[in-house]
């Protein structure tokens, strides 16, 4: 299956013909995937050269590779979806809601907003203790907010959500 | 003479506290929430008792229970680590009162220098130079402080007279913002001090944050055992540490005349057992007393490793009443140790708390690295206690062998389950100016940030994309085979069947 990969503003082309055979932009290669036990820990061999990285999930669709101490954020599509993509504009467009998620459990400090409030991006929505440390929670963006799902001194486990900005 | 030490503590810190009686031969008494039954330092220890539920003020902040478990399992001594009761002065003298030891200094000195405004009264009362701010050990209120932060000037500091580890502290650049802060600073001392009283301190910009370690045992003998270097921090937070101290580097006269001001402060408030006095220091050598920290510090292991000395069985034989075994001239550091704190923190993602069960964990070994934790895999992180996962420490003959080491430790660490702020100690191993020691309390907020880093470093896109197509392939295979399942021609109770016999 040939998938277009693309990290920041490079973009590869790589056809993957089983777990030891790769055609990465049109060269073949011979390859060593292996995951380590079960794990997001993964070993790759490439012409003799061992690499390994963890890779993560993103919860948004793509995934995060971290190797040898660098993050790539990483977008994986298929060719079949890219085509349809590109003829289709650029897929899901960044409007609609911003919900806040609890990044970790925590315990909820403070919530400075209210709803109906109008707020500017960078703005602290609320604050979440975890780990002895108070975490400032803020606006990716302005808007208005538009729910408040939780109150000062509630316990809210990770993913919960907290808030939404329209 | 006691033979058995209750650690009230939990984490690295507790275990590494076992470990120091193990060797020495007494026995160990472990406290633990509930959160922590299955936690490494109930198993190590030779007894262990639950303290409560897992909010530490249930717990580990429960003096009456742990001395109370302390006397029925017949120890002698407390040991109280860092954090926690550590610091309380109230605390150590129930420990007193009840009849045992306490591991640590008299109530009198955690009280002295607990409140860090007549620490900063008392030792300026002994000749020690302190960083200009307010005076007095009485609580001003906001009106006050903002009338007197002109006179100390900006930028400033507000700190929390019961502080510590950087909690309640807040910068101030403009009065503006100052009353803002002031009450960040005061929510922030009351959730983590109980006690919300702040004052200002002069911010000294550009300065270094180096420590000296002290010891002194009950016969009046004084010893410092050279300086650690603690510049390295965010938000108040120490990441990193290094002795000795690049700055101070080969200054050994620099070295003894902050010693000796240590040791002078130490004798103001007739210091007992481990402590470290905190001092900035400016670019051209003129160094203030900024605190005294009146417990074992999270980085003392790197003291240990270029001097020697075991400071935690120093510790205990001071509480026995022993003298300590060697002078101020026997006293050397020799090569040089990096300590990592490898934190439950993104660093990827502005430094987030993570939480979660550790999956997996392959931890650094191999020549000149210690590790110190108390973690393993299958252990839950949660997000009650502190994010510290372990400390990585590397020792080698020079500082630039230490780095080269402390980079090779950094790449075997695997832990999965949990991120980690490993990737940011590989920036800065990696970074020139902490390589050049050209670096202040303020690089890593100001000069630091993780994108340029990932971006200077060598980097490696064709096989991170290479990586995670496999993933995603294999991914794209596995639901692609989970489809096509319903297409066999069997029906589906037959197949159900089937699968239910393989699997008995």
């Amino acid at each position: 299956m040939k998938y277009i990969t693309t990290i920041d503003d490079l973009q590869y082309t790589i056809e993957i013909i089983d777990n030891h055979q790769v055609i990465f932009d049109g060269v073949p290669y011979e390859v060593d995937f292996e995951s380590v036990s079960g794990q997001p820990v993964f070993t790759l061999l490439v012409n003799g050269k061992s690499h390994e990285a963890y890779i993560y999930d993103d919860d948004d669709g793509g995934w995060e590779v971290l190797l040898k101490g660098a993050l790539y954020p990483v977008a994986v599509v298929d060719e079949r979806e890219h085509r349809l993509r590109a003829a289709f504009g650029s897929g899901p467009t960044q409007s609609g809601e911003y919900n806040l998620k609890a990044p970790m459990p925590g315990l909820v400090v403070s919530v400075l907003v209210k709803e109906g409030d109008q707020v500017e991006e960078g703005d602290v929505l609320l604050i979440l203790e975890s780990m002895k440390m108070q975490n400032e929670l803020k606006s990716p963006r302005a808007g208005v907010v538009s729910r408040v799902n939780t109150k000062d001194g509630d316990h809210v486990e990770r993913k919960h959500l907290m808030l939404s900005v329209n | 003479m006691f033979n058995k030490v209750l650690i009230a503590n939990r984490g690295e810190i507790a275990v590494r506290i076992i470990r120091a009686c193990r060797e020495l031969g007494l026995d160990t008494v472990a406290v633990f929430s509930e959160a922590d039954r299955r936690a490494l330092h109930v198993r190590y220890a030779d007894e262990a008792f639950l303290l409560g539920p897992a909010p530490s003020s249930e717990s580990y902040l429960r003096g009456d229970k742990i001395i109370e478990i302390a006397l029925k399992s017949g120890a002698g001594a407390i040991h109280p680590g860092y954090g926690f009761l550590a610091e309380r002065s109230d605390f150590a003298q129930n420990v007193i009162d009840a009849g045992l030891a306490f591991i640590g200094p008299k109530p009198s000195s955690i009280a002295a220098m607990g409140d860090k405004g007549i620490a900063r009264k008392t030792v300026s009362a002994a000749g020690v130079p302190v960083v200009p701010g307010t005076e007095g050990d009485g609580a001003l209120t906001d009106d006050q402080l903002l009338a007197l932060a002109p006179d100390v000037g900006f930028p400033l500091l507000i700190k929390a007279t019961a502080g510590g580890g950087g909690k309640g502290m807040r910068a101030v650049d403009h009065i503006e913002e100052m009353p803002g802060l002031l009450q960040a600073a005061r929510r922030e001392a009351e959730a983590s001090f109980g006690d919300g009283n702040v004052y200002l301190e002069k911010l000294v910009e550009g300065a270094r944050h180096i420590e000296i370690q002290i010891l002194a045992d009950t016969h009046g003998n004084v010893v410092h055992l050279g300086e650690r270097e603690c510049s390295l921090q965010r938000r108040h937070q120490k990441l990193l540490e290094e002795a000795p101290s690049p700055f101070v580097g080969d200054d050994e006269e620099l070295r003894q005349r902050m010693g000796a001001v240590a040791v002078k402060a130490a004798q103001s408030v007739e210091y007992v057992n481990a402590g470290t006095i905190e001092f900035l220091v400016e670019s051209d050598k003129s160094f203030y007393f900024l605190e005294m920290n009146t417990r074992l510090q999270v980085e003392h292991p790197i003291t240990e490793a270029v001097t020697g000395i075991d400071i935690v069985k120093e510790q205990i034989r001071i509480a026995r009443g022993r003298q300590l075994s060697f002078t101020q001239s026997d006293v050397r550091m020799t090569g040089w140790a990096i300590e990592c704190r490898v934190n439950a923190e993104d660093s990827h993602n502005n430094f987030m708390p993570s939480t979660g069960r550790i999956a997996h964990m392959q931890l650094p070994t191999g020549p000149g690295v210690r590790v110190d934790t108390g973690v393993y895999p299958g252990f839950e992180i949660s997000p009650y206690y502190d994010s510290l996962i372990s400390k990585l420490i590397v020792y080698a003959g020079t500082r630039a062998e230490a780095i080269l080491r402390m980079r090779r430790a950094l790449e075997e660490y695997r832990l999965v389950g949990v991120r980690t702020n490993i990737p940011f100690h590989q920036n800065i191993m990696d970074s020139h100016r902490f390589m050049a020691g050209q670096f202040d309390t303020q690089f890593v907020e100001k000069r630091f940030s993780m994108e340029r880093a990932d971006q200077q470093r060598e980097s490696n896109p064709q096989v991170a994309a290479i990586m995670a197509t496999m993933v995603a392939h294999t991914q794209t295979q596995r639901s692609a085979h989970i489809i096509r399942r319903s297409k066999r021609d069997t029906s589906n109770w037959k197949w159900l069947g089937r699968w239910e016999r393989m699997h008995r």
